[in-house]
């Protein structure tokens, strides 16, 4: 199956078709804000949004999640009620790409020191049977920056299918074997024409002629890694205030810790989200703290994601959707910032 | 001769005159619908100083912030009516020195907030802004309108009596004069006279949608403890998932901890990335500190925060008898 | 099937409501038996987060009581929670927490039979509310 055109009038009956088998999760509005909400109709769906405010690894990686109930009978890990696989639709090219980055961490397989291999089975659960309809973006906002890690606003990786939005109807290529298995069980399409091909690649070429130009990123982790000890971080951390909202609306942030809650002889143990901008997160129980100091962990939020990471998964942690910039409340660019400290001593520029 | 000229130009001379070692102020953010706190050493530096509508941010906070970072340094800050009322409290409560701070009050006729501004583009993005006085001009892509000051103001700054900085050395400009505001506790009243359960059902509503970010407690002028109760895990005292007693529970406690010390900078509820409307709680408990004690935080310099005060004779009809 | 009766969390001042509950019990005074005790040095030692915490875990109301304006042990400990005290008040019942389940009170070490007033009085109070379902944490 190639390239097929779902006319807009028939978008609520390929909502309800799809919800059919799928539990359909797509932005729209909750208490006021844009996130990625199970939805069940059309009218539900926020099709306007390009960045939503909480991005879709809640989806997959919800904020608090129940690892296992315990009581006295023993431990028991929630049944999910007989699971349909995710489906996702409207999931921009940069959140398509975080599930890739996430999936490295929680979906590949970690030796273990008992030789066996662990994977996260509450992310496989959800990830592995899920498919993904990606939109790409014809007009990325002045926040986006994901032309800087080799993709753009009209990437498909980490889509089953790709959606580009052509006014009056949205074209719908496969990407996967899962993307055109899927596609094919469904009816409301119609095939798409030579001219619809035209549309997509100019709209495609379209969007990325509008985005800034991207910052050289080659040699970044290197870079980093080389002005560690400069005190450039005094200089870019003074502003930070170290609340958690950049790490929480990040798409890619995956740090976790894990509680109990517990009453009498039952409870549960919860991963819950955390953020290595509180300085609780490196906490040590003799009281120490590696990381006591806002400039630490800023340095350390950058360094993971644009050094340690790459480092160890072959690319960056980040795929330039911008919501920490839009969501910082002292507006500490991350741009910036990266930039800031690849001109640090380059041009003998010591203070900015 | 206009705000930021008259900023830049103290700030050049107290930096010159070695007044300060270091100013705290703010300059254009990389978005246009926030500024960005400036932090000044140099004269040059001082070039970069704005004052308008977009700066929101209460500079005090850096005052308390990885503990007496700025202790033996003298430090100048610029000041909003509200922030004025943070770094009086911040003297207060033995954070900094009066003598190791030069305040410069700015004129200021609010703040926007940015979700107000994204309501009246329609949620089209906001490429430039441009703050008129009465009016602001927002531009964007294929649209430009002109917006009503009021229109776009902070909920904080819409319920402000204090503009003007009460404590200061100078004062950029002319000051408004306590702005009478009876409409201020019109929300409050209006939500008072629900049932409980009415009451109930939207509180629960609305801290439902709390991340637990802590970016409300974080830009918080007041909440500087060494370890905030919701980061003690021995014993851990509310669990930090998203449930909503959870939730309720740190921002009452919160705001009991800020009580008589909320100088209602709104800088919380700006923060918020969920849009919780978090000042409703901290004014309830302003109108009570105000009314049975007759205290407002940080008016005076010469007093002491409310809750660390009191009086042998109070009313006391909430006790039962 | 026996009536619902209400759990109470009392939380007493050493010097004089303990002692006050403590004259209620020698007295051999009738009061419900919907109370459970904690000592605490003085009223001020109250923190209000014993309070909120007191009915996540599920109380249907909390008291809490120390000594008489100027009889404070510690001299100004019970003034301070009264500030304390005035402000979560009209703050919990804003939030629309029903005003009667946290209560305050004063009892002297001599006031026995009030103590015995005092908790008739809460928990009927409470009785008349239900069983506490706001700010209850279900596990």
């Amino acid at each position: 199956m190639n390239m097929v055109s779902l006319d807009k009038k028939k978008f609520g009956s390929f909502i309800l078709e799809l919800s059919a088998e799928h539990a359909v999760y797509a932005p729209g509005k909750a208490g006021g804000k844009t996130e990625f909400i199970p939805v069940e109709s059309e009218d539900e769906i926020d099709l306007k949004t390009l960045v939503t405010d909480l991005s879709p690894k809640g989806v997959f990686f919800p904020h608090s999640e129940v690892l296992y109930e315990y009581d006295k009978e023993g431990i028991r890990v929630p049944q999910k009620e007989a699971g349909k696989p995710i489906a996702v639709w409207g999931m921009r090219g940069c959140d398509a790409r975080s599930l890739l980055m996430l999936n490295k961490v929680f979906g590949s397989a970690i030796q273990m020191p008992d030789n066996k291999n662990f994977q996260d089975p509450y992310w496989k659960e959800k990830y592995d049977n899920s498919v993904i309809f990606g939109t790409g973006c014809n007009e990325p906002l002045s926040t986006c920056f994901c032309n800087w890690f080799e993709a753009g606003p009209h990437s498909s990786a980490g889509m089953d299918v790709f959606v580009v939005d052509a006014g009056n109807s949205f074209l719908l290529e496969p990407v996967t074997d899962k993307g055109r298995a899927v596609l094919d069980k469904l009816s409301c399409f119609t095939d798409s024409t030579e001219e619809d091909k035209t549309t997509a690649a100019e709209l495609a070429s379209e969007a990325l002629d509008g985005m800034a130009e991207p910052m050289e990123v080659n040699g970044l982790g290197e870079m980093l890694n080389n002005k560690y000890d400069e005190p450039v971080w005094d200089q870019i951390s003074a502003k930070c205030i170290n609340c958690g909202a950049c790490t929480f609306s990040c798409p890619t942030c995956h740090c976790y810790d894990i509680q109990d809650e517990g009453k009498g002889s039952s409870g549960k143990r919860i991963r819950i989200w955390d953020s290595c901008m509180f300085p609780i997160f490196t906490m040590e129980a003799s009281g120490h703290n590696p990381r006591a100091l806002s400039s630490q962990r800023v340095r350390q939020r950058v360094m993971h994601k644009y050094s340690y990471f790459p480092e160890k998964y072959g690319e960056f942690l980040c795929t330039g959707c911008g919501r920490c910039v839009t969501v910082c409340p002292v507006n500490l660019d991350i741009r910036e910032v990266l930039k800031t400290i690849n001109e640090y001593k380059k041009q003998g520029i010591t203070n900015g | 001769m206009n705000t930021t000229d008259n900023l830049r130009k103290t700030i050049k001379t107290l930096i010159s005159e070695k007044k300060v070692d270091l100013f705290l102020g703010w300059e254009k953010g990389s978005l246009p619908l926030s500024a960005t706190p400036l932090f000044v050493t140099t004269g040059e530096q001082a070039e970069r100083a704005i004052f308008d509508v977009t700066c929101g941010n209460n500079l005090s906070i850096y005052f308390t912030k990885d503990k007496k970072q700025y202790a033996n340094k003298k430090v100048g800050i610029a000041v909003k009516g509200c922030d004025a009322r943070s770094v009086v409290l911040n003297i207060l409560e033995k954070q900094i020195k009066r003598e190791d701070v030069v305040i410069v009050g700015v004129p200021c006729n609010g703040v926007l907030d940015k979700k107000k501004v994204l309501a009246a583009t329609e949620g089209r993005e906001v490429l430039e802004l441009v703050d008129n006085g009465d009016t602001v001009t927002v531009k964007g892509k294929g649209f430009e309108l002109s917006l009503n000051r009021q229109e776009i103001l902070s909920s904080s700054c819409l319920a402000c009596i204090y503009p003007d900085a009460q404590e200061y050395d100078f004062f950029m400009g002319e000051a408004r004069g306590e702005v009478p505001n009876e409409e201020r506790v019109k929300e409050i009243i209006d939500f008072q006279n629900l049932p409980d359960s009415d009451r109930w059902e939207q509180t629960r509503a609305e801290y439902q949608k709390c991340i637990r970010c802590y970016a409300c407690r974080n830009v918080c002028p007041s909440c500087y403890c060494n370890v905030c109760f919701v980061d003690q895990n021995d014993p851990k005292w509310i669990g930090s998932t998203c449930e909503y007693t959870d939730s309720v529970i740190f921002h009452v406690i919160r705001n009991l901890h800020v009580a008589g010390r909320c100088v209602e900078c709104g800088a919380c509820e700006r923060a918020c990335p969920m849009d919780i409307n978090l000042l409703m709680m901290n004014r309830k408990v302003a109108m009570e500190v105000k009314d049975r004690f007759g205290d407002v935080a940080g008016l005076d310099i010469n007093g002491k925060p409310a809750m660390s005060d009191f009086k042998e004779d109070e009313k006391q009809k909430f006790i039962m008898g | 099937m026996s009536e619902w009766q209400p759990r109470i969390l009392a939380i007493l001042c050493n010097w004089c409501s303990y002692a006050g509950a403590d004259l209620a019990g020698v007295s051999r005074m009738q009061y419900p038996p919907s109370i459970r005790v904690v000592r605490v040095p003085c009223s001020g030692r109250v923190d209000p987060l014993f309070i909120l915490k007191s009915l996540q875990s599920g109380f249907d109301g909390v008291l809490v009581s120390g000594c008489h304006p100027g009889d404070c042990h510690y001299i100004s400990g019970n003034y301070v929670a009264r500030r304390k005290f005035a402000v979560l008040k009209p703050l919990l019942e804003f939030i629309g927490v029903e005003p009667g389940r946290v209560q305050f009170s004063w009892i002297s070490a001599g006031e026995g039979d009030r103590f015995a007033k005092v908790v008739t009085r809460i928990t009927e109070d409470v009785r008349e509310l239900g069983p506490a379902t706001r700010l209850v944490k279900k596990l």
